[in-house]
């Protein structure tokens, strides 16, 4: 028997391409960029990657980023529904805080 | 009579064996854990544990090597583990050993492919999980989850090869398919 067959090879060869592609997909969006947007009485107040993690704390809410996530920590409106909300990281997806007019966006 | 004989005894001797061989593994695992290798990236290991369950899919026995690594993989669990490890490890063992399998019956690669097939499918299904447990974030970790799945997977080939080349054990497992 053999130590390395053809098959060995192309195993090595197609991880290998798969190294490279997932190196380039990391880089792409790194670069692009999934945004967290957060508009509160309709000014954007912060602009930021999806990825970086970071807590903002707005006049009556704090918008918590982790881990390629985004959501409402805490808040002070009476209904709460922006904190049940839950976590958003996909882009298009919002959470919005009526009483205290505040959105955060995916872009 | 006397076959059916044989054949019970043949089963004890093959459930001894991979009794033996699943404890080996455990205490692989073991050794594994005090090894601080997630300090590189969440989820890389050695994988040296794997090593077992690919010899028996090199001695054709897929079935043992399917019901040694679930019971490592349950056993590692109960004993260091937590339901969210054992949720990860398991999808990667069986989707990774399918594959292993898989690549086993085509007789298109050696031992050295099926390893880093099966290592580095193994963190891609971890990588999977993660994802969709703790979020997108995690896919940064993919080049060095890939990358260390490819050298451990190298590596665990290598020793694999050198294992089922040796006689004493290839005598023990072809006695043990008849
Ligand atoms: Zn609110």
């Amino acid at each position: 028997m053999k130590m390395v067959k053809k098959g060995d090879i192309i195993v090595i060869i197609v991880s290998l391409v798969l190294l490279v592609l997932c190196i380039g997909f990391c880089l792409l969006i790194k670069k692009d960029g999934i945004y967290v947007v957060i508009k509160e009485d309709n000014k954007t107040v912060y602009s930021g990657s999806l990825f970086k993690d970071d807590t903002i704390k707005l006049k009556h809410n704090t918008v918590k980023i982790k881990n390629g996530q985004a959501y409402m920590l805490c808040a002070d409106c009476k209904n709460q529904i922006c904190v049940n909300t839950g976590k958003i990281s996909n882009s298009g997806e919002t959470i919005v805080c009526l009483p205290n007019k505040v959105i955060v966006e995916i872009e | 009579m006397s076959a059916q004989q044989g054949n019970s005894g043949n089963r004890i001797k093959k459930l001894c064996i991979y009794a033996l061989l699943a404890s080996v593994c455990i205490i692989f695992s073991f050794i594994e854990s005090l090894i601080p290798t997630a300090l590189i990236a969440p989820g890389v290991k050695l994988g040296i544990s794997n090593c077992v369950a690919l010899m028996l899919v090199c001695f054709n026995d897929c079935k043992g090597a399917v019901f040694v690594n679930c019971t490592r993989i349950i056993i590692s669990a109960l004993l260091f583990g937590s339901p969210f490890s054992f949720l990860f490890s398991f999808s990667a063992g069986i989707i990774s050993l399918f594959f292993s399998i898989l690549l086993k019956k085509l007789e298109k690669t050696g031992i050295l492919g099926i390893s880093i097939t099966g290592a580095v499918i193994h963190n891609i299904v971890q990588l999977a999980v993660a994802v969709f447990l703790t979020g997108k974030g995690v896919i940064f970790y993919s080049p060095i989850l890939i990358a260390s799945g490819i050298i451990s997977g190298a590596g665990i080939g290598i020793l694999c090869k050198i294992l089922t080349d040796n006689k004493n054990l290839n005598s023990v497992f072809n006695q043990k398919e008849n």
